[in-house]
């Protein structure tokens, strides 16, 4: 038996495979990878323990906006990259060209592309993937999504740069013009290239929508695969619960202290004690890195007046702890610029009622325009090394 | 040409920062041979699978769908196509955890269906639309 032939680029004739296409929805992606390349490396700093720049408190809302603009604009992208690889689709069944010069340049052409595709996969799909918690890999997301993002961008760079008589050529000539097709691509589809260029930015409209509402308030409603519906206890999502961070009964019982410590000095807190001391309440909004954020009212004691409690000196980096036993961030560092900041809280209430378990009974760490994970649930220890 | 060799030159050294900071960073080699599928997966699965199912749904498209509403439905399926792909994550539910009900906490596949709906609704109206204007108006030219 005979094997069909595989097919050559000559064997699509589909005019939206076309340099006109994909110079267009090229454009937008490449947008939309740079907002979220952006936004992304903001995160990463924000993460950091170490912020040579100190990392802005002001806006509170800050990062709620970067993070929310990243995965929006992420899965915004789904959208536009497949529908410009679908553009560019016949190229991959190009035959080599003879003569070994060629044949290394095209390698290499390839090969680049091919990172730049592999890459940008990886990025919306892991990102995808962390979004809704779901973690089937063996790496370390932050790393390596951070890491790739570069390979991502790089290779992007590249690819904008060995492009760039293309893509002039074809912004500037109508998008239904034949002058810089292929000879084959003359077939007529049910959609113009018009068409398939509107159809993308109705399918991209739709991404935003569908998880937009993860992050603005009244889009909720709207937004039918966003990861969160922005409901849960006390009127806030929660991203670790007690049960999953080991948290028992008796940690945060009779004997739950807050040691708050600086030196050799220790000044260790019952929640009563909290509760005594001067209450402030502030509006402050957690935002985590998955993209969903909520608002929330806050009332508990400020960080700094804790730290005046054992003299520890202005802007110096408090080492925080949680109860929990286990995990990455059961031990964080809050910057010396945001446990001065007055609104940064040891918080024993969430809008007017005492935190729930779930949200970090007894007391939490909430600071204005910091990610989610690192504010710190079921507290249990201040620490500024002196 | 030369005037892009510095822009060539910015991108081989961010992608080989990349590279760099996945090779020295990334804890374990069971990590990095991790990220390495996770790579080569995602590309085979677009040009292997994805793409050339696409190009089956179109072929049965052409042949099962009638030809006025050929357009509106070959909108719906981009519209339907990629936001079924971004949302596998929450329509198979591999992130839900039983302790925590805040999390993907959305009838998914409903608000799928509510999307099928929309899509078939609007390719039904404007096929419609399109059929009894071209009929009204006999000398008018589509595109």
């Amino acid at each position: 038996m005979k094997l069909p032939a595989p097919p050559t680029e000559r064997s699509f004739t589909s005019r939206l495979h076309s340099a006109a296409v994909t110079a267009r929805v090229g454009s937008v992606l490449g947008v939309c990878f740079g907002i979220a390349f952006v936004t992304g490396l903001i995160s990463h700093y924000a993460q950091n323990v170490s912020h040579p720049i100190p990392f802005p408190t002001h806006p509170a809302w800050g990062y709620r906006v970067t993070q929310g603009l990243h995965v929006i604009t992420g899965t915004a992208c789904v959208p536009l990259l497949l529908v410009k690889l679908w553009s560019v689709y016949p190229r991959l069944f190009i035959r080599p060209p003879k003569g070994l010069r060629a044949r290394v340049v095209e390698l290499v052409e390839r090969g680049s592309i091919g990172v730049l595709v592999a890459s940008s996969i990886f990025q919306l799909a892991s990102g995808l993937s962390n979004s809704a918690q779901w973690y089937p890999w063996d790496f370390s997301f932050r790393r390596t999504h951070y890491a790739i993002a570069w390979v991502a961008l790089g290779a992007l760079v590249v690819h904008i740069a060995v492009k760039l008589p293309i893509i002039r050529g074809a912004l500037t000539t109508d998008v239904e013009s034949a002058e810089l097709d292929r000879p084959e691509a003359t077939e007529q589809g049910a959609l113009s290239r018009r068409g398939l260029l509107r159809a993308t930015w109705l399918a991209t409209g739709v991404a935003v929508l569908a998880v937009a509402g993860g992050t603005v308030p009244f889009l909720r409603k709207v937004s039918i695969f966003a990861v969160r519906t922005g409901e849960g206890p006390q009127g806030l999502p929660i991203n670790k619960s007690a049960a999953a961070a080991h948290i028992t009964d008796a940690m945060v019982g009779e004997t739950y202290r807050l040691d708050v410590v600086h030196g050799d000095r220790t000044v260790s807190l019952t929640r009563h004690d909290l509760q005594a001391m001067s209450q402030r309440t502030k509006s402050l909004p957690i935002a985590c890195v998955e993209g969903w954020s909520a608002g929330a009212t806050w009332s508990g004691v400020s960080v700094r007046t804790l730290l005046d409690l054992v003299g520890a000196p202005d802007n110096t980096d408090v080492q925080v702890y949680s109860l929990q036993p286990s995990g990455p961030y059961r031990h964080t560092v809050l910057q010396g610029n945001f446990a001065d900041d007055g609104r940064t809280l040891v918080a024993l209430e969430l809008n007017g009622e005492p935190l729930s378990r779930d949200h970090g009974e007894p007391a939490r760490l909430i600071a204005p325009d910091r990610p989610g994970v690192l504010q710190t649930k079921w507290l249990t220890r201040l620490e500024v090394t002196s | 040409m030369r005037a892009r060799v510095p822009i060539y030159a910015l991108g081989v050294v961010m992608g080989l920062y990349g590279v760099y900071l996945l090779l020295s960073r990334e804890g374990s080699n069971a990590g990095l041979v991790s990220a390495g599928t996770w790579l080569v997966v995602g590309v085979v699965l677009h040009d292997f699978v994805l793409a050339p199912l696409t190009l089956g749904v179109l072929f049965l498209g052409r042949h099962l769908v009638p030809k006025h509403a050929l357009r509106a439905a070959t909108v719906a399926l981009v519209v339907l196509g990629t936001a079924t792909i971004f949302a596998i994550p929450v329509l198979t539910g591999y992130g839900r955890r039983a302790d925590n009900p805040t999390l993907d906490n959305r009838h998914y596949w409903i608000g799928w269906l509510v999307l099928v709906v929309i899509l078939l609704v609007a390719v039904l109206v404007t096929t419609l639309v399109r059929r009894y204007s071209k009929r009204a108006s006999p000398h008018a030219t589509h595109s």
